[in-house]
């Protein structure tokens, strides 16, 4: 019973962090949805999953989130949706029942007979290897990423690059028209 | 042997194309040298491939999946074209060493044409579906980029976006059609296709029977699909000469030649196409008797022949058609050349602005009304035989009124050719001397095709009997070159035909006395019976409603979600009535 | 319609699915977009991990999951360093001002 109602509970947290004012307490009812659920994996058997959830979850991303907060500023907070939250409200729920109505007219029963399962080495480094392969990539790609946007970190443009584009368009623009307005020679 | 001169015929050109775009714009003379040496070895294995045409694949490269196999197959349809696009890419790249001498982007130029050429064959030799509709493409993308060579002229790049446009309507249909045909059939090679086509249901065999129509009319631009061609003319002639006279055009009638007789039995298919093709004859000749530019009467005058060579395969004339189609290929090429000379030699198109040029260029206009006998189709030239021989099989095969519409035609085209001649040689000059009377080179591509189009019908027993060898599928009897033509001098049809020209000959030299009836119409030629605004309407309805939809593409990522969110909750509220019904 | 087990766990996986997606719905700070997609994936661990116990092939279940794991988590470090930039650099994390900036 324990997993269900923490999943219940993991519900709630997952909308008060969507609710939250404050992006750092959305950040940290989102922790509390990774360290709930991180238990609920561990009660269905997925022992691995649960650390790793634990750790990186609620860990590493929260660690994340705060950095980014501490630089970022937490304002903007009364900002308007650009969907009111009627409709995102209506949409949302209309999903949940649609799903739910799949949920409860699927089957249940297991898919196959539960066969002697491999152990998780061996699932994890030979029946999906490719997939390891992958992670390794991404893990590459994901750091190299990074590691691109801080570098450029270190030297901030000096004034709203925002207001440099829009200027640089202007006058790319007009440099257009008057190309434009010139009479074209027509070749034969 | 034949796969050997196969991948030549289709490879040399591509790897001239590779080599000249490599070598770029700094050498121009080693272009020309590299650009005549690739496209006249291509025509000599073009060439050489005709004694080993049979209807066997010759190569076939499996792709495997849903692709199937890339085959070739050198029957006599795809000979005939490969041979036609690659001599005659010869001799236009030939005329366009002197042409383009003092143009830049030479690279650009030549590699486009030689990648054109290549392309072309691959499209006549073809025996998969889908190879011919990437091969299709491919044309049609050439064709839109020589079109817009002067990307600096804005009425070049509105003409080849026009072109690029309307072909792939029928790129479109070519495959829907294709890949209907492998739904059902699970193989793409033509000849299954051609054999197995009785066993499709009939209203899919229709629907493949149209699509494909529709295809060959964007491709050989038929009314009402023809406005491209017109507007294409500001491409460069020697390009004009080869695509959008000799080639490309006659994909469209290749097309319907190929599978005629997969969709002869479908109830009303060969009527249309007759009328497809004698309403282009019909009313692209009257348009051209209104152009005032001499490369749009000659680019109106080859919408009209290749109406006449629809109506052709309409009539299930397929020999008629494509005989048809290489005397237009020689004498239409020779025409646009010979233009083309001229057209630089004064640096006008405009015909108010010519006049009184026949006697400073003797050679040109030679050549010019010897192409002009071909496509008025008077004895000797190779278009009176290959034109009489359509009008004799209309009136065997066809309904009489199109029959007559299609002499008609023959009339209308007398009468515009005839205005074309006296127009650019006739009275005083009007305009600027001219400079020459065809430099070396393009006199030699005058040479070689008024050669052509004198003597072209001479072939005509060969090639029915090379169709009559390897096209299983369309029962074609072999005739010798002395029945046909025979055949053609002892039927009526012929001499009605050369009354109705030498009728509207006359009628030319009364034009004073019909001058009214001239003004009371000539807006209605000059805008095209109004197709052309026909096609703005349409372009401005679908580029409104772009504009309109373009107000859901507000960037903002919420509204993005939501789309998602609702697009897959119709999906799923869709499916969900699946599993409780 | 009998509440078995993994459909009990499916209702709490929709509940988390739903929040997600209002999240993306009405969010307009680009670090709240992140959030929100931290939730929907949580929402298919939770599916991925309770299937693969009430199928028995929990080791295979947990494998696919530490995929889905360090894919998401990439996701949300490219997205918080991605806004730390554009804070940075166009001094607001609203998706709304940045989507003006589209050429």
């Amino acid at each position: 019973m324990l997993p269900f109602a923490l999943t219940a509970v993991s519900v709630v947290f997952a909308i008060l962090a969507i609710q939250a004012k404050r992006l750092m307490t959305s950040a940290i009812w989102l922790a509390g949805v990774s360290a709930l659920l991180s238990i609920v994996f561990y009660l269905l058997g997925a022992h691995l999953v649960a650390v790793v959830e634990l750790s990186v979850g609620a860990g590493l991303v929260t660690v994340l989130f705060a950095f980014a907060i501490s630089v970022a500023g937490d304002d903007a907070i009364d900002m308007q949706p650009v969907i009111n939250r009627p409709l995102g409200i209506g949409i949302a729920v209309l999903f949940v029942l649609v799903l739910f109505f799949y949920a409860a007219q699927a089957g249940y029963t297991p898919a196959a007979s539960p066969e002697l399962e491999s152990s998780l080495g061996e699932v994890l480094w030979q029946e999906r290897g490719l997939d390891m392969l992958v992670q390794i990539v991404l893990i590459f790609s994901g750091v190299l990423g990074l590691l691109g946007l801080l570098a450029e970190a270190k030297a901030p443009l000096e004034g709203s690059v925002a207001e440099e584009i829009s200027a640089r368009r202007e006058r790319d623009l007009n440099k257009m028209e008057s190309q434009l307005s010139e009479p074209q020679e027509v070749s034969k | 042997m034949l796969k050997l001169f196969l991948l030549l015929t289709i490879g040399l050109p591509w790897l001239g194309a590779a080599c000249i775009w490599l070598i770029g714009d700094r050498r121009p003379r080693l272009l020309h040298a590299f650009a005549v040496a690739f496209s006249a070895a291509a025509g000599l294995s073009a060439l050489a491939m005709l004694p080993y045409a049979s209807e066997e694949i010759a190569i076939s490269l499996p792709l495997g999946g849903i692709f199937g196999n890339f085959s070739l197959v050198a029957d006599g349809l795809g000979i005939l074209i490969a041979a036609i696009a690659s001599v005659i890419g010869c001799l236009a790249i030939i005329f366009a060493t002197d042409y383009m001498k003092h143009a830049h982007q030479l690279a650009r130029f030549y590699a486009l044409v030689l990648f054109f050429i290549g392309t072309m064959s691959g499209l006549g030799l073809s025996g998969s579906l889908l190879l011919t509709f990437f091969l299709w493409e491919i044309t049609a993308f050439c064709s839109y980029a020589l079109i817009s060579f002067h990307n600096d002229d804005p009425k070049a790049v509105a003409g080849g976006i026009k072109a690029l446009i309307m072909t792939q309507v029928g790129g479109v249909g070519l495959l829907a059609g294709a890949l209907l045909a492998y739904a059902y059939l699970g193989d793409y090679a033509i000849s299954t296709f051609l054999a197995q086509a009785g066993t499709l249901p009939p209203g899919v065999l229709a629907v493949i029977g149209f699509s494909f129509l529709l295809a060959a009319a964007a491709k050989s631009a038929q009314v009402p699909l023809h406005s491209w061609l017109p507007d294409a003319m500001e491409a460069p002639t020697p390009v004009t000469a080869l695509i959008h006279a000799a080639t490309m055009v006659n994909a469209g009638v290749y097309l319907l030649a190929r599978f005629y007789p997969a969709f002869a039995e479908i109830p009303g298919w060969s009527t249309t196409v007759m009328i497809v093709g004698a309403l282009t004859a019909l009313l692209a000749g009257l348009m051209a008797v209104a152009a005032g530019d001499i490369k749009r009467v000659l680019a109106y005058s080859t919408i009209s022949q290749l109406g006449y060579m629809v109506y052709a395969v309409g009539c299930g004339a397929i020999f008629a058609s494509q005989f048809h189609l290489l005397s237009h290929a020689i004498f239409k090429a020779l025409l646009f050349l010979a233009a083309g000379a001229i057209i630089t030699a004064i640096d006008t198109r405009d015909l108010q602005k010519m006049g009184g040029l026949g006697k400073k260029m003797p050679f040109v206009r030679l050549a010019f009304i010897i192409g002009s006998l071909g496509l008025v189709g008077l004895p000797i030239a190779n278009g009176f035989f290959s034109k009489e021989l359509i009008l004799e099989k209309g009136l065997e095969s066809g309904p009489l009124a199109l029959y007559l519409v299609m002499l008609a035609g023959a009339g209308i085209t007398a009468l515009y050719t005839l205005r074309l001649n006296w127009l650019i040689f006739a009275g005083e000059p009007r305009g600027p001397e001219p400079q020459h009377d065809g430099l070396p080179a393009m006199r030699v591509s005058l040479g070689i095709l008024a050669l052509g189009t004198l003597t072209s019908w001479l072939l005509a027993g060969g090639l029915g009997n090379m169709f009559a060898g390897t096209l299983p599928f369309h029962h074609i009897e072999a005739e010798t070159t002395l029945t046909v033509a025979e055949h053609i001098f002892s039927a009526p049809a012929t001499w009605v035909a050369m009354a109705v020209i030498l009728l509207s000959g006359a009628l030319w030299f009364g034009r004073a006395k019909l001058a009214p009836l001239g003004r009371i119409f000539e807006p209605i030629l000059v805008h095209d019976f109004g197709f052309e605004w026909l096609q703005t309407q349409i372009s401005r309805l679908v580029r409104g409603s772009a504009a309109l939809l373009q107000h859901t593409q507000t960037g903002q990522v919420n509204w993005n979600v939501a789309g998602i969110l609702l697009g897959l909750l119709a999906v799923l509220i869709l499916l969900a009535r699946g599993i409780s019904s | 319609m009998t509440l078995s087990p993994l459909l009990i766990i499916m209702i709490g996986v929709i509940g988390l699915l739903g929040a997600g997606f209002y999240g993306l719905l009405v969010s307009r700070n680009l670090i709240k977009i992140v959030v929100a997609l931290q939730v929907l994936v949580k929402a298919a661990l939770v599916g991925l991990i309770a299937a693969g116990n009430y199928n028995g092939q929990i080791n295979l279940a947990q494998s696919l999951a530490l995929t889905v794991i360090i894919a998401d988590t990439i996701v949300a470090v490219m997205g918080i360093a991605l806004g730390v930039q554009i804070r940075r650099h166009m001094g607001t994390l609203d998706v709304r001002e940045l989507s003006k900036l589209k050429g």
